[in-house]
């Protein structure tokens, strides 16, 4: 069953389309990005998910159907713009946000006890959230999300405020929540964080989506527009399919014309006596495609 | 339900076991209480416990009665001591044993003359006394009774020409105690108002609210919110109330004559019928405003213009009290704000017309309702706005 199926919403606010006929599905136990610049219509496509926000238009489906107050229970929400109530005490503030999400008091208790210890957080449960550090309270709302067993999990910005430490540690916790069949959608601009963890990924710019589609996939339909090559000799100019080839330290970095292959590429070099060592299809990083793509469609102001 | 009871149980808890809850509701009955003590402690410490010289020579005073016949409490009573000798008086006053002496000459009875020598001028109620102790003596062959009553004067009942209730002029717990309850009434909500508005604004401020809104239906977080918030103020309010029933006990013995207890009875009525509407209708304008407002200290500003109105039959009290049918009270108890104090104010001395009790409640509660409505519209809307305004237009116009 998906987990999230989301079919031509749109919204507007005003004069303004902040969603735009937004498609994409997101299936279990697989880890999601949801990608675009700053007011691109993430949040409020997130917000129309949890329901939130009423979409002008389109239908979305979460965990088999609408969303229901019955559902929330089985989502854990971390948003954006997140805190905690400043004067609350840490290990009572986690207990009541855990019993709003269907725990019982002594389940959540104990829940909150088992977390706070696998967070490093456990001598500070008596303190007020206030007295905690950035990283700490970004923690707590990690807790927040998790301590239930979700079988959604919607993360915007996971790994703001952590350090490196803490970050390899909600990375290790997110793949778990994958591994256990966990839902999870992840907002984040930290594309190595999105190379590093996402199956798939959906990109939205101005309100429409642009790229939509696996990892690796979406990857490799950006490359073969250049190669990287070592080579013992040098390579002739006029190389014919090269439209640009630079030399640096680590070798040849030669841009195809549009209408050559890298086999073909290949193929010119090596009856033209190049003696290669390294011929390598360059896929371009995820940044990289982010870049191209916001670019060419438009960044909004 | 069990989210709605979760919240409510948060609201609640988290004000009124803070250290501020807890010193707010405390600190009035204390102050009250500290300020009528002081007051009788400097009395009784400034009464001067000495005895008053009494030199007779008109034999009014011959074999007395003691004047006053019954003790008054813990303000000690003026004491008499006779003389027949102004020698000896004069030796009295000048070892400092009485606080001076009354001389009442022979013809007292035509000509009413009396001297006093005393080296400062004495109590007003002193000088009330020796009056007294004079009337109770020239009436000592008449009973007991007779001259209590003739001390203690006329009771008059004031009654209303167009009115069957009627109140006692020396009953003045029984119009007092209502309108100290109406003004803590109204203390009451307006202080819940403002706590449900803090509550409002913070978890705006601190980004609380989306969290929680994915976690439990808007309208049970409303409703959590001001029903936790409506107990504190009742808890505050109830406390007050015991306070002020236990002081008033204390001071006044509690007259229970039975008018007075019928008014408490039928004031506790329209108390009861008004409180939930009018805090529903303050609570509600209140989460309004934090929903729209950016921040708590620009809140708490707006929200004097809500207290505003509240308050205001206070400035009216003796318009209102001396004229409870007159226009200015009819309308403050049809205007939604005004009406949970002018209602009670005028309850407490004379019967509101049961149609205008009516009409006053109805309108409360449609207004309640509608900013309930508001409430709800400014939730949805201004809520996950941070750092922006919600406008009057928006609010009234736009869609979420």
């Amino acid at each position: 069953m998906t987990t999230i199926a989301v079919d031509q919403i749109s919204k507007r606010f005003g004069q303004q389309t902040a969603v735009d006929a937004v498609s994409f599905t997101v299936e279990p136990g697989e880890i999601f990005a949801l990608l675009g610049p700053n007011g691109a219509g993430k949040t409020t496509a997130i917000r129309i998910i949890l329901d939130i926000f009423k979409a002008d238009s389109g239908t979305v489906s979460v965990l088999g159907g609408p969303m229901t107050e019955a559902k929330k229970d089985r989502l854990g929400y971390l948003p954006e713009e997140r805190g905690l109530y400043q004067d609350g005490q840490l290990d009572r503030t986690l207990v009541y946000l855990a019993t709003l999400k269907g725990l019982s008091g002594p389940d959540a208790s104990r829940k909150v006890d088992q977390m706070l210890k696998r967070f490093e957080l456990y001598d500070h449960r008596k303190k007020k959230i206030k007295e905690l550090s950035k990283g700490m309270q970004q923690k707590a709302q990690l807790i927040v999300t998790l301590i239930h067993d979700p079988e959604l999990i919607i993360i915007d910005e996971p790994f703001s405020a952590l350090d490196p430490v803490n970050t390899q540690m909600v990375k290790d916790l997110l793949r778990e929540e994958r591994d256990k069949g966990t839902c999870i959608v992840m907002c984040t601009h930290q594309m190595h964080q999105v190379e590093e963890l996402a199956d798939r990924l959906v990109l939205i710019n101005q309100g429409k989506v642009v790229l939509y589609g696996g990892l690796q996939e979406i990857r490799r339909s950006y490359s073969g527009q250049e190669v990287h090559v070592h080579a013992l000799t040098e390579i002739p100019t006029g190389l014919p399919g090269a439209a640009l080839i630079e030399k640096d330290n680590s070798g040849y970095r030669i841009h195809l014309e549009p209408s050559t292959t890298p086999q073909s590429l290949l193929r010119n070099l090596v009856e033209r006596g190049v003696q290669l060592e390294k011929f390598e299809v360059a896929i371009p990083t995820l940044d990289e495609i982010f870049i191209q793509v916001v670019t060419a469609e438009g960044h909004p102001q | 339900m069990k989210k709605l009871w979760l919240v409510f149980k948060h609201e609640y808890l988290r004000h009124v076991l803070t250290k501020r809850f807890i010193f707010a509701v405390l600190s009035v009955p204390l102050f009250v209480a500290l300020s009528i003590g002081l007051g009788f402690l400097s009395v009784i410490l400034s009464t001067d416990k000495r005895p008053v010289g009494v030199i007779d020579h008109s034999g009014v005073l011959s074999a007395p009665v003691i004047y006053p016949e019954v003790d008054n409490g813990p303000i000690p009573f003026t004491t008499f001591q006779f003389f027949t000798d102004p020698t000896a008086a004069q030796t009295a006053l000048d070892d400092g044993d009485i606080q001076g002496f009354y001389v009442i000459g022979p013809d007292y009875l035509t000509t009413g003359q009396v001297s006093l020598t005393a080296p400062e001028a004495l109590a007003t109620g002193l000088q009330g006394d020796f009056a007294n102790l004079l009337r109770e003596n020239l009436l000592k062959t008449q009973p007991v009774e007779l001259r209590q009553r003739l001390i203690a004067g006329p009771e008059i009942t004031i009654h209303s020409v167009t009115d069957s209730r009627s109140v006692s002029s020396t009953n003045i717990l029984g119009v007092l105690m209502p309108i100290v309850a109406g003004i803590l009434f109204v203390v009451a909500i307006n202080i819940s108002g403002g706590y449900l508005l803090q509550a409002v604004v913070e978890e705006k401020e601190n980004r609380t609210m989306e969290i929680v809104i994915t976690s439990v239906s808007t309208d049970q977080l409303m409703a959590g919110k001001i029903m936790g918030n409506l107990s504190v103020g009742l808890t505050q309010l109830v406390i007050w109330l015991i306070a002020a029933v236990i002081g008033f006990a204390f001071f006044a013995n509690l007259q229970s004559d039975a008018g007075s207890i019928e008014m408490i009875r039928s004031y506790l009525g329209i108390l009861a019928l008004t409180f939930l509407p009018a805090f529903v209708l303050v609570a509600a304008l209140m989460a309004t405003l934090g929903a729209t407002a950016t921040e708590a200290r620009e809140a708490q500003q707006i929200s004097g213009l809500f207290s505003l109105p509240i308050f205001m039959p206070l400035w009216f009290i003796t318009a209102i009290l001396e004229h409870p049918d007159s226009a200015l009270a009819v309308g403050f108890s049809l205007f939604p704000l005004t009406a949970p104090l002018t209602l009670p104010l005028r309850a407490a001395i004379s019967t509101v017309p049961t149609w205008q009790i009516g009409l006053s409640l109805a309108i409360l509660v449609v207004a309640a309702v509608g900013s309930v409505w508001l409430a709800s519209r400014a939730f949805r809307l201004g809520m996950l706005r941070y750092g922006k305004k919600l406008t009057l237009r928006e609010l009234l116009l736009g869609t979420g």
